[in-house]
């Protein structure tokens, strides 16, 4: 017992550690890529400092800050790791939002900002877990519409209007 | 245009009855914004962008800083009602205010913090007053090597004083930086990271980052919290009458920290949260009775509440005098100011009195307002918290989708909205701060255009960052600001080892 209660306490320290590690490993990867980039934009002559100058300080810089992450152990601490538990139902939870939100994204400019906004609201709400189903109606027609009226009429920018007819 | 006549401007826009008018406005959405829980003053003054579109800039200004300043004194109520600060500058609102909710006495901590408030709000602008003029007079013979070292400054101190590792804050200074570079370079011409996309030309905007980073990823926390009750928990209001000895209680906290939170507030990278953390420090260090903190003591609930008002009109100075932002916050609000088409810096006071005196002046109004809304009619405001959280979220997605949208009527920008909604939740879950992130993202362009200046009048020597005495001071500053704290770690990581 005494033996595998030393490596579970290792494999803490381990794991500990490579929160931060692996984190670090990814922000390596982002820099390398930006710095492909980097190096690729063309050269301009008339310039004492050129368009590629910053972009390259940064991604070294970037480098330079994951590595020094890799290095560091403590800087994870109990409520942090407490916080990226998340249940497995909470992120499927998560993802319907966001797919909600890339619905609302490709209908929009299709069927019209109040339709799509309304049924956005309704929907997502519902989804949530609200359950008052007049309450949620009635905002979810009184809303789209009150700021469609502000943005076109006293902001005069205009939302796509879509299949509706005003 | 001389002073006086400025301020005489200043006054007479601030005083105008459609500047009142969106003061109060301003203030009103403000406060109820900070006061739902985990929405702060960039979510805030993000959402409210739109609405100044087509409005008088000086107006719009006048409403946004109100709608700031209005979010900040909100937080405290869900700090005190709920125990979850909606802001973090209202964290040490909660220390004592909850639990003096949780003895019944919420009525009495509304009223301690709504006058806190407003005596740090109105003391604060006053010596906004003196200050702000001042640094503009000074910064007006900045060149750019200067300005740069102040911008670089600004970034260090932020990523120094933000919670948690250094290093991470950095890292998230590099990468909001990074984003901007997005797009065509402006002095050149060429193109930097557009994929050949024509929506990346003109880069990202602003509130793509700050509604993503900030609103978004806060619609994340709020999914995952959803079923929260702490709401029905809430303790009743009672009585917001205070006593004699209250007044006498609190009148010492506020009146040192209405001036320790405003210079807090003017240091770069400070700003709210700190400062009123300090005050509560401070207050309890040289309280004769330090054992009451914590159990709703009148002292440790004036003093932060004090503070992080006063820090509020602070960190104006820099933005109205310099126009460089000190924290994330006041980098959302210079977006405003662009977004506009304002450049604030030491120019304004001259060139745009009626904008410079016009947000000043508006503040002594709107700190009336504030009082005003939160003393009397606060039992009502408390109410608001009361809204479902499924319909908070929807309604909050739907206002950041619809802010994005009214700036480039693109769907593009949306899905970059989510894309860095989805960023900002992946930075919380892995404790980069966000602040970092924005004001290099605002500042990126300056900075990166001030250092190509100074390169340029020195035909490209970095000796020109040291030779120049102000940007070789500001440089030594922020080299100190990020080298301590890291070995400071580095050593805690080898006394742990």
């Amino acid at each position: 017992m005494p033996i595998s209660q030393k490596t579970l306490n290792s494999g803490d320290v381990l794991m500990f550690k490579t929160v931060n590690q692996r984190v670090s490993i990814v922000l390596l990867l982002i820099a390398a890529l930006y710095l492909i980039i980097a190096y690729q934009i063309p050269s301009y002559p008339y310039t004492e400092v050129d368009a590629d100058v910053i972009p390259k300080t940064l991604g070294w810089l970037l480098v330079l800050l994951s590595a020094s992450l890799f290095f560091l152990k403590d800087s994870d601490s109990e409520e942090q790791k407490e916080r990226r538990k998340i249940p497995k139902k909470e992120i499927g939870v998560l993802l319907v939002v966001a797919g909600f939100i890339l619905v609302y994204i490709a209908l929009l400019e299709i069927i019209g900002f109040v339709l799509v906004t309304g049924l956005f609201i309704f929907f997502c709400s519902w989804f949530l877990g609200y359950k008052k189903y007049i309450t949620n109606a009635i905002v979810s027609i009184l809303f789209p519409i009150i700021m469609y009226l502000m943005f076109t009429e006293l902001l005069k920018l205009s939302l796509p209007s879509g299949i509706l007819p005003f | 245009m001389g002073s006086l006549e400025g301020i005489i401007t200043g006054f007479q826009t601030a005083f105008s009855i459609e500047a009142i008018f969106f003061v109060l406005l301003g203030v009103f959405a403000g406060t109820i914004i900070g006061m739902l829980p985990g929405l702060g003053p960039i979510s805030a003054i993000a959402v409210m962008i739109p609405m100044t579109f087509g409005m008088d800039a000086s107006i719009a200004l006048i409403m946004m800083a109100g709608v700031y300043y209005g979010a900040i004194f909100g937080g405290s109520t869900s700090s005190i009602l709920l125990n979850a600060p909606g802001v973090s500058g209202t964290v040490a609102t909660a220390f004592d205010g909850y639990p003096m909710a949780q003895q019944g006495k919420a009525g009495k901590a509304l009223a301690i913090a709504a006058i806190s408030s407003f005596v740090g709000g109105t003391v604060s602008v006053i010596l906004l007053m003196l200050l702000a003029p001042a640094l503009s007079s000074v910064a007006i013979s900045f060149g750019p090597p200067a300005y740069f070292a102040l911008m670089v400054l600004g970034l260090t101190a932020i990523a120094s004083l933000s919670e948690g590792s250094t290093i991470k804050a950095l890292i998230s200074a590099v990468a909001g930086f990074m984003v901007v570079t997005i797009g065509i370079d402006p002095q050149t011409g060429t193109q930097r990271f557009t994929f050949g996309n024509i929506n990346l030309l003109e880069g990202l905007d602003f509130l793509v980052i700050a509604l993503g980073l900030f609103a978004l990823a806060e619609v994340c926390s709020l999914v995952l919290n959803r079923k929260d009750e702490s709401i029905k928990n809430a303790h009743n209001i009672g009585s917001l009458k205070l006593g004699k000895k209250d007044f006498k209680e609190m009148s010492g906290p506020m009146s040192r920290h209405s001036i320790l939170g405003f210079i807090l507030g003017v240091l770069p990278g400070a700003g709210a949260t700190i400062a009123s953390f300090i005050a509560y420090i401070t207050e309890k260090k040289i309280s004769k009775k330090p054992e009451e903190f914590g159990k709703g003591s009148v002292k440790g609930l004036a003093a932060p509440e004090t503070a992080n008002n006063a820090a509020t009109s602070g960190a104006f100075v820099p933005l109205l005098s310099l126009g460089i932002p000190g924290s994330g916050t006041t980098a959302v609000m210079l977006g405003a100011f662009l977004v506009l088409g304002v450049q604030p810096g030491p120019m304004l006071m001259t060139d745009r009195p009626e904008i410079f005196w016009g947000i000043i002046a508006s503040m002594y109004i709107g700190n009336i307002f504030l009082l005003i809304l939160n003393l009397p009619l606060i039992p009502y405001f408390a109410k608001i918290l009361k809204i479902p959280r499924p319909l908070l979220i929807s309604l909050v997605i739907m206002f950041s989708m619809i802010g994005v949208y009214a700036i480039s009527f693109n769907t593009f920008d949306l899905y970059m909205l989510l894309l860095f909604g989805v960023i900002g939740f992946i930075m919380r879950l892995f404790a980069f701060p966000a602040p970092p992130f924005i004001l290099a993202f605002i500042l990126g362009g300056m900075l990166e255009q001030s250092f190509r200046q100074s390169l340029t009048i020195s035909n490209g020597s970095l000796m020109i960052f040291i030779t120049n005495p102000i940007s070789l001071a500001l440089l030594i500053i922020s080299l100190l600001s990020f080298v301590i704290p890291i070995i400071q770690q580095l050593r805690k990581t080898k006394q742990r080892g």
